[in-house]
């Protein structure tokens, strides 16, 4: 008998250490921000809102298509992950690329642009107080610099993914340093304790 | 007998001779491994990555890139700050390769920053890329770099 009782008391001990960290790849940001919300451009020229996720979780990348380096790497990676998943939940994330640089992300360069990457993915933009107040809510900046004597310029922006639940509410926020497989666990994961909620309701 | 080993005598001596010959003189100064250009639709700007390596023994420095498939070609960095904001710090003063050494143009680092495509790219062609170096003759290289999907690294 006390030989099981001792496995279960491991067991339990186990259980509670994996709860106390939460075991993610990226950051934790679940109550730290306020849920999703904003108005902006979608890629089909339509003005859309958060519903437009139609209640699924959302991965989410602040940058602009002219962006050679970084958003690819990142774009690519996410989706990357995506296709790592078991395929139920694969269809289950939206993914949505916001450019923060609306003087040459149009719609039909966005839509472009995420076509590239997944159908999965919706390109948005807005004006600048629309991104500016999205940018905000969750704590990132971006800007431009200096015009170059050809016209071209330069943007800054965040380099983190922010994945919010089917409720809007921030959970994760994944780093750039974040490589494939450690993106396809922490969506797994996620996508997966939705699931079980759902059964459970 | 005697005229075998004059004959084997004569092949060692001449195949001693060509590797210290290849030894002495590296066949090419610099080496460029892997030229690649990641394909970006829609007109926007694509990156160009390469691991470049310095066989002389003294430094080069890539100074320029041009292309007769771009408009314009830069010599980026990507840095991305503490705070996690990302931004693009243009090379001016090009890239120093030291003597023996490699350094690699790659995702989210040292890349060509290659502005509006003259023509519409296909994953798969070659696209000719000339790199200007200081402390090489000839001073300039003509790559030919392959392009990829956006979805590679």
């Amino acid at each position: 008998m006390k030989p099981v009782r001792l496995a279960l008391t491991a067991l339990m001990l186990l259980g509670l250490s994996a709860c106390a960290d939460q075991g993610w790849n990226g950051k934790s940001i679940e109550g730290l921000m306020p849920e999703l919300e904003f108005e902006l451009t979608a890629e089909t020229g339509e003005t859309v809102t958060e519903s437009v996720f139609a209640g699924r979780p959302v991965a989410m990348y602040f940058g602009f298509t002219h962006c050679p380096d970084i958003c690819p790497t990142t774009l690519a990676r996410l989706v990357a992950a995506v296709r790592r998943l078991p395929e139920p939940l694969q269809e289950e994330l939206q993914l949505a690329f916001v450019s923060v640089d609306p003087g040459r992300d149009g719609p039909q360069q966005l839509a472009d642009y995420t076509d590239a990457f997944s159908e999965r993915m919706l390109g948005l933009t807005g004006t600048q107080r629309q991104l500016k107040a999205l940018t905000r809510r969750y704590r990132t900046t971006y800007g431009y610099e200096d015009e170059r004597a050809d016209g071209s310029y330069n943007v800054s922006h965040s380099s983190a993914i922010f994945v919010f639940d089917a409720a809007g509410e921030p959970q994760l926020m994944l780093l750039d340093s974040l490589g494939v497989a450690e993106i396809a666990a922490d969506l797994e994961k996620l996508l997966a304790e939705r699931a079980e909620n759902a059964d459970n309701a | 007998m005697k005229i075998l080993s004059g004959v084997v005598l004569v092949i060692a001596l001449l195949a001693g001779a060509l590797w210290w010959v290849a030894d002495m003189q590296p066949a090419e100064p610099i080496e460029i491994d892997n030229p690649r250009v990641r394909l970006v639709p829609g007109g926007a700007p694509m990156a160009g990555y390469f691991t470049l390596t310095n066989h002389t023994d003294s430094p080069v420095r890539l100074v320029s890139a041009a292309s007769e498939a771009f408009d314009h070609v830069m010599i980026h960095r990507t840095v991305v700050s503490a705070d996690g904001n990302a931004r693009m710090a243009h090379q001016d003063d090009g890239v120093l390769v030291g003597a023996g050494e490699t350094v690699e143009f790659k995702p989210k680092g040292l890349h060509l920053m290659l502005m509006r495509a003259q023509r519409e790219l296909e994953v798969g062609e070659a696209v000719e890329i000339v790199l200007g170096f200081e402390g090489l003759e000839p001073a300039e290289r003509t790559v030919v770099f392959t392009v990829v999907p956006v979805t590679s690294s």
